[in-house]
Formats: C-alpha cells, sequence, structure tokens
C-alpha cells in the first residue's frame, strides 16, 4: 500500500513525530504550511520520499535544498491521486 | 474497511476529541466499521475517576466506555505514552486494549482521521 | 491537462480562517485538482472550520475574505458544500431555518452551504472519492 503522509504541523509539535512514528519506508511524505520549516532543519533527518510545497517555502524565505522535492499544488494533487492511501496530520 | 479515528489530544482543553469522537460514532452509527486510537495526551481520555462538573463540562470517560457499545470496534491505546502519562492498564476504563502505536499499526487501516 | 484517470475527492476543512492556513491551502489544491481534470464531490467543514461559512466574516479590504473565495469557487465549479450542523450551531453559523427554530437574531449561513449531519462525511468515506483533511496548525 502507497501512503502518502501529508502533514502542516512544525517539526517541533509532536503531531510531527507522530506522523514520522507511522512512517513505513517506502512511504512518501509530503510537507505544506508550518512543516516546510522541517526542510530548513539540519538536524532533522527526513524520509527518502519527501516533498514540500513551494508556496510554503517562498512564503517562509526557504529553499528546499537537495533532499526534498519542491512541488506545487499541481504536484501535490499527482502525489494524491497516485496514492493508495493518504494520511492528513 | 475499517477507519482509524487518532485521538491524541487531551480531553476538557480543547474540542477536538470531542469531536474526533463524534466522527467515530457517527461512522459506527451508519454501519462503517470503526476503530479509536489514543496516543500522546490523548491516553488521558481513557483514564478513571474524571469529574469535569467543575469545570461545567460532561464527563467524556463514560462516551468512551461506551463506545463499544455503540459499534466502535477497537478503543486502542498507545503503551509508550501510556507509560509517558503514568497509567497503567487497570486505571483505563472498560474496554481499551495496549498497542504499540508503530507503521504496522497504522497500515491496518485504508483510512485514518487525525483531527 | 487532463489525466487518464479522472478521480473525485472530498475535502473536509477543519481548520479556521484567520486562525489556521487551512482555507488558502484547501483552496489551492482544490483549483488544482479541478485543473488536472478531476472533480470534487463534497467540500465538508467540520469543527473549527465551520467559520468559513460565515457571511459575516469581514477581514480589512486588502485580506483575501476565504469565506467569499470559498464560495465563488464552490459556485462556480457546482460543488455541494456542507457545514457540519452540530459544530456550526455552537460556533454561531445559522441558516434561517436555524435562526427561527433556536430564535436567535440573525442569520448568517453563506450560500452556497447546506447545515448537514456528519453523514454526509460518512458517505464520502464510504463511497470511492478520497478524502483529505485540511487542518489547522494546531
Amino acid at each position: 500500500m502507497k501512503t502518502l503522509h501529508i502533514v502542516n504541523k512544525s517539526p517541533e509539535q509532536a503531531r510531527f513525530g507522530r506522523c514520522l512514528a507511522a512512517f513505513d519506508r517506502d512511504d512518501q511524505l509530503l510537507l505544506t504550511e508550518n512543516a516546510v520549516i522541517a526542510a530548513g532543519v539540519a538536524s532533522l533527518e527526513l524520509p527518502t520520499h519527501c516533498f514540500a510545497l513551494e508556496a510554503d517555502l517562498k512564503a517562509r524565505g526557504l529553499t528546499s535544498g537537495a533532499s526534498v522535492v519542491s512541488i506545487d499544488y499541481n504536484g501535490m494533487v499527482k502525489l494524491t491521486v497516485e496514492a493508495d492511501r493518504v494520511i492528513c496530520w | 474497511m475499517t477507519v482509524l479515528v487518532v485521538i491524541d489530544q487531551s480531553p476538557y482543553g480543547s474540542w477536538r476529541g470531542r469531536e474526533s469522537l463524534d466522527m467515530a460514532l457517527s461512522l459506527a452509527a451508519f454501519d462503517q466499521p470503526a476503530s479509536l486510537l489514543f496516543t500522546g495526551a490523548g491516553v488521558n481520555w481513557l483514564r478513571k475517576g474524571q469529574d469535569p462538573a467543575g469545570i461545567s463540562q460532561k464527563a467524556v470517560e463514560r462516551n468512551v466506555s461506551a463506545a463499544t457499545i455503540f459499534g466502535i470496534e477497537e478503543i486502542l491505546a498507545d503503551r509508550l505514552s501510556l507509560e509517558a502519562n503514568a497509567l497503567t492498564l487497570d486505571e483505563l476504563v472498560e474496554g481499551a486494549v495496549a498497542v504499540e502505536y508503530s507503521p504496522e499499526l497504522v497500515a491496518n487501516y485504508l483510512n485514518v482521521v487525525c483531527l | 491537462m487532463t489525466s487518464p484517470t479522472s478521480l473525485a475527492f472530498t475535502l473536509v476543512i477543519t481548520g479556521a480562517p484567520y486562525s489556521s492556513q487551512a482555507p488558502q491551502t484547501a483552496l489551492s489544491f482544490a483549483q488544482a485538482v479541478i485543473a488536472e481534470g478531476h472533480s470534487i464531490d463534497r467540500v465538508f467543514l467540520y469543527g473549527d472550520g465551520v467559520h468559513l461559512a460565515s457571511a459575516l466574516s469581514t477581514p480589512p479590504s486588502d485580506e483575501t475574505n476565504w469565506s467569499l473565495a470559498w464560495a465563488e469557487f464552490l459556485i462556480e465549479h457546482g460543488i455541494p458544500g456542507v457545514a457540519c450542523i452540530a459544530s456550526a450551531l455552537r460556533r454561531g453559523v445559522l441558516n434561517s431555518e436555524e435562526q427561527q427554530r433556536y430564535e436567535r437574531s440573525a442569520a448568517n449561513l453563506v450560500t452556497p452551504y447546506q447545515l448537514l449531519g456528519l453523514g454526509e462525511w460518512v458517505e464520502s468515506i464510504a463511497s470511492t472519492s478520497k478524502t483529505l483533511y485540511f487542518h489547522g496548525e494546531h
């Protein structure tokens, strides 16, 4: 089962950790809203398949870095369409 | 397919848990299988002996213990969160079962709702 | 651009405007759903999300009026908008029927929303449509 986890909470929030604790190796992670801060937190280890909303990164003056793929809302739709299951944390 | 409703916030201080529970009960009322998972501070929902009269709210303890009567399949409690909140099994409302919160547990549910 | 397989979505908004980013993220996503050739079965407002259906929301003129922006989008695309009746009544979002029933001084539900029960959400869960949630930050 291909799962897309969408998280909108800052990495310091417990919900963010709860999302990662439910994350299986081959799942995908999409950072939206305040969660995109995670893309700029060096100490935070993010999963291999990690995406972030470009508009949210730009709004906060961040760039995605090498390990996170920046996508637009159309890209977000594509990810949700391709996933068997979407969990919004 | 059973829907997993996750409650990860303490009762009374916010309305989110109540509204999560309402979702689970609604599913059950329409014959859609639903389970509840309490994790994080949410495990405090399961503590026996709640008396919220002094804060003008209704006790949620009864709602939870009645959940299985209304058709909720399972009342799951994250074992690590129970430990973190100094809760032992005999301090929990009737029907709660301790489980490991893990990708394997969550994988059993095609729909996961976490308000 | 049309996708090979067209999907139906249900969007559940639980974050309120002006206290969370949820209405904006949900609207941008919804516009992309349509642009990608998919459809939206229903938009369901739950919990604090029902504030999005208040006609009395009056932000400064240089800020987006999310209630209005969402209502226009729903009408333009003929998408049913539902505010959970229990969430809405608690938070002071009423249609004229509920205004009369509870003898309140005003009704403020934005067109085209309807006040209905959680059964509407259950129906989406039971159907083949993909359900996404747009929560607040806490």
